[in-house]
């Protein structure tokens, strides 16, 4: 071989290799069909139905194949994010209230009256509508509401006698419960709730504070977390909450936390999917208000649970609106998603679907109801670090838990970061 | 590399060399083969190292077009991240911990394998598997199982789990780490192989036990190899990624015991989305593996004896 057909040999293979590479621009039509890709968090209930109601979906509209994908928060958000970064993020994604500003503006999701039509929102309340807006344009669809709960294993708690949670019950209320559970069942009553930013934002409300001002900065000080931070660890160290080990295995499913590992009595966790527990606990949970302020003052509120974008470089974005559109229209798909998502937001749908609700889809829009009318009204949406912050959050607590530091240092470790995390 | 140049038998080999085209020719030649490397060194390796040495002064979030923000990222690294010196120390901790346990395994079974009569090919690649599969997000997930509550160790020895636990934690990753020794085996082994067997036959007769052998024979002989490995792994152990990801869940936890740099390095980037913050992190690590790597540079003097310089 001369050099120079050696020479051409390598020039192809290289060819060859680069244009390897530039293959597959992610999937938009196979065999003539239209493919979206739609992921989204939860637990296997809710992946279950999610999908039965994809199926349906797809049979309605045969030209649309739709690819799902579902995780833990945890590995969720991570995994979205890097999506997103990389110009890759699904058709179709779920959101949390947390990461509507920043994936707005960060220009990943799309406006959507660019696809006016598509989508029906008049029978949306407009106030909960209006929480998916960023700057005025509607980046975001909520898809329900949903509110924090103290939800327990019944008889567990009913065996061992201890006066069960009541209406407008305070935190020294729950702690007492807490300490009564664990003296006479020896398991922790409850998830040591100090990792949680949404506990410790409910708690704080209910001292009429809030987790971040009008203007976007830390609205609670070192001392504020401090007095938060000592009193759960003061509960972990006499067991009444679950222990540091128990405690850091939290990553957003409700399988790993100690009430789902069977470690504890109670979890401070969202209603809805709370729905997850009844695998794991047949003989039942119950659904309870979270704790309010010494003086009543209630602190957890109504919230979007969750959102529905699409993407702004989405291949097929009217497809893509029309799956949003079923999933939060479709009287069939609200069928079968039930509340597994929280109580839909159409409300004809949720009138409609009301009297139909069972098991624990009934269990969640009877808790909703007990509380209706008794709530503050909801802050507005958090500032885009808080997504960073809430994962901060729970590992400054560790580092309380594990007693490597006193809920003081901890506390001004996290005042510091999350100073430097909402300045950028 | 210098550390490469392994003491050579006595006698020189003679090999017929064939006639060879001119020198330019071949050069040519040389640079359209090594064309599609160069291509990827450029287009993957120097223009994204170019890029993220910018971004780390600037407030790049992944989303939106960066803004220059000069050394904010480096002080605030330095003055306002609790969690970055955590990280850089449980990072020393690992490496203080995995480097010398798993050099040290892979040179006594070296030296085990060396003294086998029988079998050795065999033994050579049971022991190298571990290499292959160890570095795989399915065995870091089984090493979670085994190592959580109610796993293998949990059961056997009643620890509980040690992934919960600050401290072994560590020590779980490390022995991740550790049990994939089979590299430095191999090369320990090639180095053992080089050693003149005179030498050996000489203390024999001079009545040296197994012992000194060892001490005066095949740990200066060796040390041109010892040298070599413990550069490379403390390379590679500075920047270990996916046993520490999978065994603590993403988080480096408990308590960030196994929060390593790389882990921490990709929190910031890709979790919390300050990638200009994690470009300047990625920088003050390659200076300080440059550092350190220069410092055992300095030490081998002292200790690292080459075959070669001790004949002038």
């Amino acid at each position: 071989m001369s050099w120079r057909s050696r020479a051409a040999a390598t020039a192809l293979a290289l060819c060859a290799v680069l244009a390897g590479c530039s293959e597959g621009d992610g999937s938009s039509s196979v065999g003539g069909k239209v493919v979206l890709r739609y992921t989204w968090w939860g637990n296997p209930d809710r992946a279950a139905r999610t999908q039965e109601a994809v199926d349906l979906f797809e049979k309605k509209n045969p030209g649309i194949e739709v690819q799902t994908s579902f995780s833990g928060y945890d590995a969720y958000k991570q995994k979205l994010a890097t999506q997103a970064a990389g110009g890759d993020a699904p058709d179709v994604m779920q959101l949390d209230y947390r990461m509507i500003d920043q994936y707005a503006s960060g220009g990943v999701l799309m406006d959507f009256a660019k696809q006016q039509g598509a989508l029906d929102t008049g029978e949306f309340d407009k106030g909960l509508l209006a929480t998916g807006k960023v700057d005025g344009k509607q980046y975001a669809i909520p898809q329900a509401r949903g509110t924090e709960t103290v939800v327990y294993d019944t008889e567990q708690w009913k065996a061992s006698g201890v006066e069960p949670p009541r209406q407008g019950w305070t935190w020294s209320e729950w702690a007492d419960a807490m300490r009564a559970l664990a003296e006479k069942t020896g398991k922790p009553g409850a998830t040591d709730p100090g990792q949680s930013e949404d506990a410790f934002e409910i708690w704080l409300r209910g001292q009429g504070k809030a987790l971040y001002t009008k203007d976007r900065k830390l609205g609670f000080t070192a001392d504020d977390l401090a007095r938060w931070w000592t009193f759960t660890d003061k509960l972990r160290r006499e067991g009444a909450v679950s222990s540091a080990e128990q405690t850091t295995q939290i990553d957003g499913t409700v399988e790993n936390t100690p009430l789902g590992r069977g470690t504890a009595l109670s979890d401070t966790n969202w209603d809805a999917p709370s729905s997850g527990y009844l695998a794991i606990i047949p003989s039942g949970v119950t659904l309870a208000p979270m704790p309010a302020g010494e003086d009543g003052t209630p602190g957890q509120y109504f919230k979007p649970s969750m959102f529905m974008g699409v993407a702004a470089d989405a291949s097929h974005p009217k497809e893509s609106v029309r799956l949003v559109d079923f999933m939060l229209n479709d009287a069939e798909a609200a069928k079968i998603l039930g509340a597994t998502r929280g109580i839909p937001v159409n409300e004809t749908l949720r009138d409609a679907i009301a009297p139909e609700l069972k098991d624990f889809d009934k269990t969640v829009y009877d808790f909703q109801a007990s509380v209706e009318g008794k709530l503050n009204a909801p802050p507005q949406a958090p500032p885009s670090g808080d997504s960073a912050l809430q994962t901060t959050f729970q590992r400054d607590y560790d580092q309380v838990s594990y007693e490597r530091m006193s809920p003081r240092e901890a506390a001004e470790n996290y005042i510091t970061e999350a100073k430097a995390e909402l300045r950028s | 590399m210098t550390t490469t140049q392994l003491p050579t038998a006595a006698e020189p080999r003679r090999v017929e060399v064939p006639k060879k085209p001119p020198r330019r020719q071949r050069e040519g030649a040389a640079w359209v083969f090594l064309s599609p490397w160069v291509l990827g060194a450029c287009v993957l390796t120097l223009l994204p190292m170019a890029v993220s040495f910018y971004l780390s002064f600037t407030d790049y979030d992944l989303f939106n077009s960066p803004n220059w923000v000069g050394l904010r990222n480096y002080t605030q690294m330095f003055t306002e991240d609790p969690r970055y010196w955590r990280s850089v120390g449980a990072t020393l901790m690992y490496v203080v911990i995995a480097v010398p346990l798993q050099l040290a395994l892979a040179l006594v079974v070296a030296l085990a394998l060396k003294n086998m009569k029988h079998g050795r090919a065999f033994y050579r690649s049971a022991f190298y598997a571990p290499s292959l599969l160890g570095a795989s997000m399915s065995i870091a997930l089984v090493w979670r199982a085994i190592f959580n509550d109610g796993g293998t160790v949990d059961n056997l020895f009643g620890t509980g789990g040690w992934v919960n636990k600050p401290g072994w934690a560590l020590f779980a990753v490390a022995l991740l780490t550790v049990w994939q020794f089979g590299a430095p085996m191999v090369i320990f082994l090639a180095g053992l192989q080089q050693i003149p067997g005179e030498l050996y036959e000489a203390a024999e007769v001079d009545g040296a036990s197994r012992w000194r052998q060892f001490l005066s024979i095949t740990v200066p002989m060796l040390s041109p190899v010892i040298f070599f490995n413990l550069v490379l792994q403390t390379i590679q152990a500075f920047q270990v990624f996916t046993p520490a990801f999978a065994v603590s869940a993403g988080k480096g936890g408990p308590a960030d015991s196994t929060l390593f740099y790389t882990l921490y390095l990709y929190d910031r980037g890709f979790v919390a989305s300050h990638m200009g913050y994690a470009s300047a992190m990625a920088w003050v690590l390659l200076i300080a593996i440059g550092a350190i790597t220069a410092v055992l540079f300095r030490t081998s003097r002292s200790w690292v004896f080459y075959a070669s310089e001790g004949d002038r």
